[in-house]
């Protein structure tokens, strides 16, 4: 497998479980909503799905630019 | 109390992520809360202030948490300080939040709305009034990156108050707790008001406390994360947080902050605060149009007429949308032109490589496996790299040819637009160091290639040794268990598990003459290019192969003795000495109890090239081996 065409691979797994993530927010979302409208010990569901979404959404980000060929400045003195 | 959520539309949607990618692409920029303009855009869409401060607080904690991580491996953090400030923030936070609950039950969301509005209102005055200030001084200035502690910071560290004091890394003295106390708190007390703590909390750490600005701003990521978490917690205990609001800003915001990151190194620093200045003037304006619209809900004033007070709102929207599209502009343009340079220089650029590989290198070797003429050294500097420095040179002067060095200064794009005096100051330890190893190679005879470059270590050894075709990287391995090395597994790890080329591993005070040799086999196509690479080094060497494989137990024993004996007579075929024995046990104790016992100077084996997920459930057997090991470990891909 070709370099260019592993980090394509790397890119994707997390997206795809990203999206599938959004997905399920979206289908679930009366649902949730209601629970973290109940407060007090629910508080737990809005905190968990803030931090498994910002470690995989970040880490398909993370990639992201990389993969299109945005980088940062490599001549910057 | 009622709680109500916003029906989402899809125009809400795509208003949100687009709100949130911008918002991310100002933070990455100019370092710190996009929540400026993410707070007011929810209020403009009809979410209520609290539910506005919540939910923008809980997309912020984790990205504190993983940026905090981040800054860590640059040895930028001040985790005691981060620490010590979060937890006092937290009291502020508690505070913060429960004045916020408070002002709702008594003056209704018009109320909560105005508070808001008026703490935005005042802060941005000060702080962005203050920021463009700096961006003109830096414009003028001949030394914009100069810093040093002002008066106010001398005094505090100057003060000693018995039993309150504490040693801080990042300002290099003790300073008394009741200086930090109160600075924590106010940090807390304004992220639970605006969801932006990090406007008191960094310029306080700075100018109060006299921590670097740029430790300042990667400590304040720990206390954003402590408190951040807290105020979440807490809001969300009281079912504040509409968790869709939050990921969907998330969403944008994660794409922006990379590319914001990105941007800052294609701009000079002073533009950075020009930015920050500008937007932060016009998020106020816009908040500030729309102060008279809470008076008047609140009836504190003379009841405005509903088309003026709809009118106001709409140019207060107006104006809030204009500080972002000229946010957005000046980074994208910025990054666009910049781009356009770099690609123009990408030639210069290139030139950056060793030299390309000769015709002839290949000489009288068929198998790519067993060629060890092109023999990439990486040093950085330590003592962990010192032995692989004195052996990359016997080997290259025992093999001929040249011996290429690179060194790679750890850096990425926020890094790199935060912390160019830093950097240039690594880049240049690092040349000398280059320099060193240049010297004591040529005492030995042998020539030298030099490269320097920056960015993820890993990555880029494994880049240039996979661009410049290198048969063999020569490393050093670091011992000791910090937390963060073992998640995310070290350098050597990382290049074995990645690069195409074979890795000697060499640890602290270990040397190979080649002269006692164990290989270990398995059967895969992986050990075989690790025999070929056996036999070339016996070969150099005139030594033996002690060919090794492990079966689980002696039971399995006798299935896995033709795997070893296929090896040792293939070897021996090819005029290479060789002996086949099985071990029992778990690989990687049973390889190295067998090196001890044979006192082999080199371990030889395959790696089946594990990353990622795989590698942590699996686990990989050589980077075990070289965990144990005394002696170097030469790994055959």
């Amino acid at each position: 497998m070709s370099k260019k065409s592993g980090a394509l691979a790397s890119l994707l797994m997390p997206g795809l479980l990203s999206a599938v993530l959004y997905l399920l927010l979206y289908l679930y979302s009366p649902l949730i909503l209601e629970w973290s409208g109940r407060g007090g010990w629910y508080f737990a569901i809005p905190i968990g799905i803030a931090f498994l979404f910002s470690i995989v959404h970040g880490t398909f980000t993370g990639r992201f630019w990389d993969v299109v060929g945005i980088k940062a400045n490599p001549l910057k003195k | 109390m009622e709680i109500s959520f916003l029906d989402l539309s899809l125009a809400n949607v795509a208003f949100l992520f687009v709100v949130g990618f911008v918002g991310g692409l100002v933070s990455g920029f100019i370092g710190s809360g996009g929540a400026f303009v993410l707070t007011p855009a929810m209020m403009s869409m009809g979410v209520g202030a609290i539910m506005a401060v919540a939910s923008n607080m809980c997309h912020k904690f984790p990205k504190a948490l993983v940026g905090s991580i981040k800054r860590h491996r640059y040895g930028q953090v001040d985790v005691k300080l981060g620490v010590v400030m979060g937890i006092t923030a937290e009291a502020g936070v508690l505070i913060g939040a429960d004045v916020q609950q408070y002002i709702r039950e008594a003056f209704g969301k018009a109320g909560s709305n105005l508070y808001v509005s008026i703490v935005f209102v005042v802060v941005l005055a000060i702080v962005g009034g203050y920021v463009l200030r700096d961006a003109i001084r830096m414009y003028r200035s001949t030394e914009p990156d100069r810093e040093e502690a002002g008066r106010l910071a001398r005094w505090v560290q100057s003060v000693h108050i018995p039993g309150t004091m504490m040693h801080f890394k990042s300002i290099g003295t003790d300073v008394s707790l009741l200086f930090i106390a109160p600075l924590g708190f106010a940090t807390g007390m304004l992220a639970a008001t605006i969801a932006v703590g990090g406007f008191i909390g960094v310029p306080a750490m700075m100018y109060v406390l006299g921590v670097p600005g740029l430790m300042a701003s990667a400590t304040e990521l720990v206390v954003a994360f402590v408190m951040g978490m807290g105020g979440s917690i807490k809001y969300a205990w009281s079912g504040f947080v509409d968790i869709r609001l939050a990921m969907i800003i998330l969403a944008g915001s994660l794409f922006g902050i990379q590319l914001g990151a990105i941007g800052t190194t294609y701009v000079k620093p002073y533009m950075v605060k020009v930015v920050m200045g500008v937007i932060m003037l016009l998020v106020l304006l816009s908040r500030g149009i729309e102060i008279p619209v809470y008076l008047s809900d609140l009836q504190w004033i003379s009841t405005l007429a509903p088309e003026t007070a709809s009118r106001l709102s709409t140019v207060s929207f107006g104006v809030l949308i204009l500080a972002l599209a000229v946010g957005a502009g000046i980074v994208l343009k910025a990054l666009w032109a910049g781009r356009r340079d770099a690609l123009r220089e990408a030639d210069a650029a290139s030139a950056a490589q060793f030299s390309p590989l000769p015709a002839e290198s290949a000489g009288d070797q068929l198998s790519p496996h067993g060629r060890l003429s092109r023999i990439l050294l990486v040093t950085d500097g330590s003592e962990f790299s010192d032995s692989a420095t004195q052996q990359a040179i016997a080997l290259t002067r025992r093999c001929g040819g040249t011996l290429h060095v690179l060194s790679v200064v750890a850096s990425n794009p926020e890094y790199e637009s935060l912390a160019q005096p830093l950097l240039e100051k690594e880049r240049q330890t690092a040349l000398e160091r280059l320099e060193a190893v240049r010297r004591s190679a040529a005492r030995d005879g042998v020539e030298c290639e030099l490269l320097l470059r920056h960015g993820e270590v890993y990555r880029e050894i494994v880049s240039v040794a996979d661009e410049s075709r290198m048969d063999l990287i020569v490393m050093g391995r670091r011992t000791g268990t910090d937390l963060v090395r073992v998640m995310v597994g070290g350098t050597t790890a990382q290049v074995i598990g990645h690069t195409d080329s074979a890795v000697l591993v060499v640890p602290r005070g270990g040397y190979t003459e080649g002269s006692q040799l164990l290989l270990a086999v398995d059967g895969s196509r992986h050990s075989d290019a690790a025999a070929a690479l056996a036999a070339a080094v016996a070969r150099q060497c005139g030594s033996t192969i002690n060919a090794v494989t492990v079966a689980p137990d002696e039971g399995a024993a006798p299935s896995a003795r033709p795997v070893v004996e296929r090896v040792a007579r293939l070897l021996n075929e090819e005029g290479v000495k060789s002996d086949a024995r099985v071990l029992t046990g778990a690989p990687d104790v049973a390889i190295a109890g067998e090196a001890e016992r044979i006192g082999a100077d080199l371990i030889v084996m395959g790696s089946h090239g594990r990353t990622g997920l795989d590698r942590l459930l699996v686990g990989s057997v050589s980077e075990r081996v070289i965990g144990r090991v005394a002696c170097p470990v030469l790994v055959a891909k």
